[in-house]
């Protein structure tokens, strides 16, 4: 596993993480005050969440004007996917190798 | 996060548990060189063909039913994941069910939602 997928799992294992993630997927740039309003928590909360979501990869920021807007890096989602997806296939064969080991003589 | 297969194997639980505990069983389908002391606490090295390894500590046994332990790379403790075998007996044989957990360490760790949709994408073979 790569040194940087458990703050990625870290991360996402919160629901309104998750959903930020997904607002910002599907919009270019947020604020941290437009996406408070898709929630109830505050915009405090909000960007707590932001903080942890840009401290795993997953969201960058930039500071426009007053302004921080976020957007999506969904890299790290995808090594972790891939991860996923890799560790779900070696189980496959070691499972396909023990059924083979129990069907064998003796 | 974690990673769910399954597979129901025409076989007695009891003899799909020996093949869960017993080394030379265990490097027949998991590794090359396994050793294994499977009780709670016990220690355990898996190595393989590539030359991985997982240096692995038992976490829970109940015999026929579940073996759970936690395994990491000795040269990456970052690496450290959690591995749980559950047995169950059915109609044909014995269903083998392994979970490999990423490492969870927040309080968060009911929150499956994610997870759930990417195994549903990652499409869990079901092999008879």
């Amino acid at each position: 596993m790569s040194p940087d997928a458990a703050p990625v799992f870290a991360a996402l294992a919160d629901p309104t993480r998750r959903r930020l993630l997904e607002l910002l997927a599907e919009h270019s740039e947020r604020t941290p005050t437009e996406l408070a309003a898709e929630f109830r928590v505050s915009r405090q909360a909000v960007a707590k969440h932001l903080a942890a979501l840009e401290a795993a990869g997953l969201v960058a920021s930039v500071r426009v004007g007053r302004e921080t807007r976020y957007r999506a890096t969904p890299a790290p989602l995808e090594d972790a996917v891939a991860w996923l997806a890799e560790v779900g296939a070696r189980w496959d064969e070691r499972l396909e190798a023990l059924r083979r080991h129990l069907a064998g003589p003796g | 996060m974690d990673v769910r297969r399954e597979i129901v194997l025409p076989a007695g639980v009891g003899e799909v548990w020996s093949s869960l505990v017993e080394p030379e069983q265990l490097e027949r389908w998991l590794a090359s060189s396994v050793e294994l002391e499977a009780v709670p606490g016990g220690r355990g090295r898996f190595v393989w063909d590539d030359g991985s390894e997982r240096e692995a500590i038992v976490e829970d046994v109940e015999p026929e039913v579940r073996l759970a332990l936690r395994w990491a790379d000795p040269a990456d403790p970052g690496s450290e994941t959690a591995v749980t075998f559950e047995l169950e007996e059915v109609d044909g044989g014995t269903r083998v069910t392994v979970t490999e957990a990423s490492p969870e360490p927040s309080a968060c760790a009911g929150e499956w939602g994610l997870a759930l949709e990417l195994r549903v994408l990652l499409a869990p073979a079901a092999i008879v």
